[in-house]
C-alpha cells in the first residue's frame, strides 16, 4: 500500500477515490488534483510510481490545507467562536447543535447517547 | 442566504452615528442599542455596547475577534436554567 502525506495509505482503488482517504480531500479536490497533474483518474493507487506519489503529495500540500494543518484550522475557528461569547460559541460550549436545528428530538450526534430523565413523558404521551 | 456583497455589511445608521461621534470626542460610556442585527465593523473595536436581549441591555465589549458578527450574537435571548426536578417542583414552584 502506498503512503501519501504522512499516515494515509489508500488501498487499491481508483486514484480519484483513493485520494479522498486524505483528510481534507474529497471527490471534488481529488478530481482536480488528478487533472492538474495529468494523471488518469482511473489508475489504481498501487500502480503509482514514486515520482507520481511525490508529485501528488507536493501538489496537494501546496494547494490545500490537509490533515493536521486543516484539523488545527478547524479547532482554532471553533475556539475563536467559544472565546468571543457569541451564540454559536455558546452552542459549541454546551455541545448542542450550532446551526439552529431542533433539540426537542434528534440532535443525538451532538448530544451523545440518550440520558433518560425519570418522570418525563414519552413523545407519544405528549400528543 | 447570505447578504449580497454589493450592499456591504448592514450597519445600523444610529449606531454608526454614535460610534463616529465617540471616535471624535474620545472614549465615553457604553452605547445602548436595540440594533441586534447591526454588523460589528472594525471601528467598533474597544467600544462597549449595551445590547438589548428583549428584556434588558447586556454589556458587550467589542474585541477584534468579534468583527463581522452581529451585535445580537453576543446577547442571548433565552435563559435555560435547567429542567425542573420533579420532587422540588411539587414543593416550591418557582
Amino acid at each position: 500500500m502506498p503512503r501519501l502525506i504522512g499516515v494515509d495509505i489508500p488501498a487499491n482503488k481508483r486514484l480519484e477515490i483513493a485520494l479522498t482517504y486524505v483528510y481534507g480531500v474529497g471527490r471534488a479536490t481529488a478530481t482536480k488534483v488528478c487533472d492538474a497533474l495529468g494523471l488518469d483518474r482511473g489508475l489504481r493507487a498501487r500502480d503509482l510510481n514514486e515520482d507520481q506519489l511525490t508529485a501528488i503529495a507536493n501538489y496537494v500540500q501546496k494547494n490545500y490545507p490537509v490533515e493536521g494543518q486543516l484539523r488545527r484550522q478547524v479547532t482554532s475557528a471553533i475556539n475563536r467562536l467559544r472565546e468571543i461569547g457569541c451564540y454559536r460559541g455558546l452552542r459549541h460550549r454546551r455541545g448542542l447543535p450550532v446551526r439552529g436545528q431542533r433539540t426537542r428530538t434528534n440532535s443525538r450526534t451532538r448530544k451523545g447517547p440518550r440520558k433518560t430523565v425519570a418522570g418525563k413523558k414519552s413523545v407519544k404521551g405528549m400528543k | 442566504m447570505s447578504r449580497s456583497v454589493k450592499k456591504g455589511p448592514y450597519v445600523d445608521a444610529n449606531v454608526a452615528k454614535k460610534v463616529a461621534a465617540m471616535a471624535k470626542s474620545g472614549k465615553k460610556d457604553a452605547i445602548k442599542t436595540w440594533a441586534r442585527a447591526c454588523t460589528v465593523t472594525p471601528d467598533f473595536v474597544g467600544i462597549t455596547f449595551m445590547v438589548h436581549n428583549g428584556r434588558t441591555h447586556l454589556r458587550v465589549h467589542i474585541t477584534e475577534d468579534m468583527v463581522g458578527h452581529k451585535l445580537g450574537e453576543f446577547a442571548p435571548t433565552r435563559i435555560f436554567r435547567g429542567h425542573t426536578n420533579k420532587k422540588e417542583a411539587g414543593k416550591a414552584p418557582e
